[in-house]
């Protein structure tokens, strides 16, 4: 339980992080538990990174476990974020940070790119996925159609294409 | 008082749209805080994103910006709880019962089926920030410089974008 106070001076909250922290650095989980615990993390709706602390957390040490965890993830962030909103709605921004944080937007998107590209390359092999993967794309995106129609409608068409065999 | 109630109302059916990476929901969220309740403005909403990508947690603490705008500390507090308390205690539940669960055809089937839905959403929320964020020559080159420059691993990504909002400051973006 105390130990999970370690995980507050990760306070980070990148998947990467968490797996250097938990499986490199402290060796509380194997590799393979991880990758069960991330995946799973992906399936559930709701923001990954809290996802991924509550799993890991219960898988390590039950329910109070996954609260901690959840709130060694947020809290942090909440509190540098909190003080950042203040400054930037507070006076306003100089023209200086304004520049700056045009800047650094458009490195995010930047930055944004190349990680869906990596992610996305595993995916994209089969033409279903591709199917899938630029349909719900074209729809939320450039059509604008609503989200939730558009992942229940996409969701129910892949796992009709993902089915399991029938049985013989 | 009202407003506050629908926030957390939106908050929290977006929060269930989060499959397979935050990301994926910021088309929508962008059009129920930006143009629906008119909360935050387009520019400030990148903006925000941006401060969250910078700060340490997950980027979905973009609610707690939106709330902030709008009503304050209650506000930015009563966002962060719609979009994680719910969806958290969802992923407790599951977690508890995933072990017995997995065994079964058809999670796997569902394992593999979310990707592809999950990867359009996030390609989705990359098209809508770029949108608001490149918006002329400058914008449009920092992004792909940035992206070649994560691609060809010359910096971390944190320092990439550092840099990136220095020669924003010194071209003037």
């Amino acid at each position: 339980m105390f130990t999970w106070t370690g995980i507050l001076s990760i306070g980070g909250g990148r998947a990467a992080f968490f797996y250097e922290a938990l499986v490199v650095r402290r060796r509380w989980l194997r590799t393979e538990e991880f990758v069960q615990d991330y995946t799973l993390a992906q399936l559930l709706p709701g923001p990954n990174v809290s996802n991924l602390a509550i799993t890991l957390g219960h898988r390590l040490a039950g329910f109070p476990g996954a609260g901690w965890a959840l709130l060694a993830v947020i809290v942090p962030g909440l509190a540098v974020l909190l003080t950042l909103a203040t400054l930037y709605f507070g006076h306003g921004l100089a023209p200086t940070a304004v520049s700056l944080l045009h800047g650094m937007s458009a490195a995010v998107v930047g930055l944004l790119l190349v990680t869906s590209i990596r992610l996305m390359r595993p995916v994209l092999v089969t033409a279903r996925a591709v199917v899938i993967t630029f349909g719900t794309f074209a729809a939320v995106g450039p059509l604008r159609l609503n989200t939730a129609l558009v992942l229940v409608v996409s969701a129910a068409l892949s796992v009709w294409l993902y089915r399991p065999a029938p049985r013989r | 008082m009202t407003d506050v109630l629908v926030m957390a109302w939106t908050f929290l059916w977006l929060s269930l749209l989060c499959v397979g990476g935050g990301v994926g929901v910021i088309p929508e969220m962008h059009r129920q805080v930006v143009a629906h309740h008119h909360w935050v403005t387009s520019r400030e909403f990148v903006d925000g994103y941006t401060l969250a990508q910078l700060t340490p947690g997950p980027n979905m603490l973009i609610a707690a910006f939106v709330g902030y705008r709008a009503h304050g500390v209650p506000g930015a507090l009563v966002a962060t709880v719609a979009m994680f308390l719910p969806t958290s205690a969802l992923a407790m539940f599951v977690a508890d019962r995933w072990q017995r669960w997995r065994a079964h055809r058809w999670a796997e089937a569902i394992e593999h089926a979310l990707a592809p839905v999950g990867m359009g959403l996030m390609a989705a929320g990359v098209y809508t920030l770029a949108q608001s964020a490149l918006h002329d020559a400058l914008t449009v080159a920092l992004a792909l410089g940035t992206a070649a420059a994560l691609t060809l691993r010359w910096l971390p990504p944190m320092l990439v974008i550092i840099v990136a909002g220095v020669a924003g400051w010194l071209l003037g973006a």
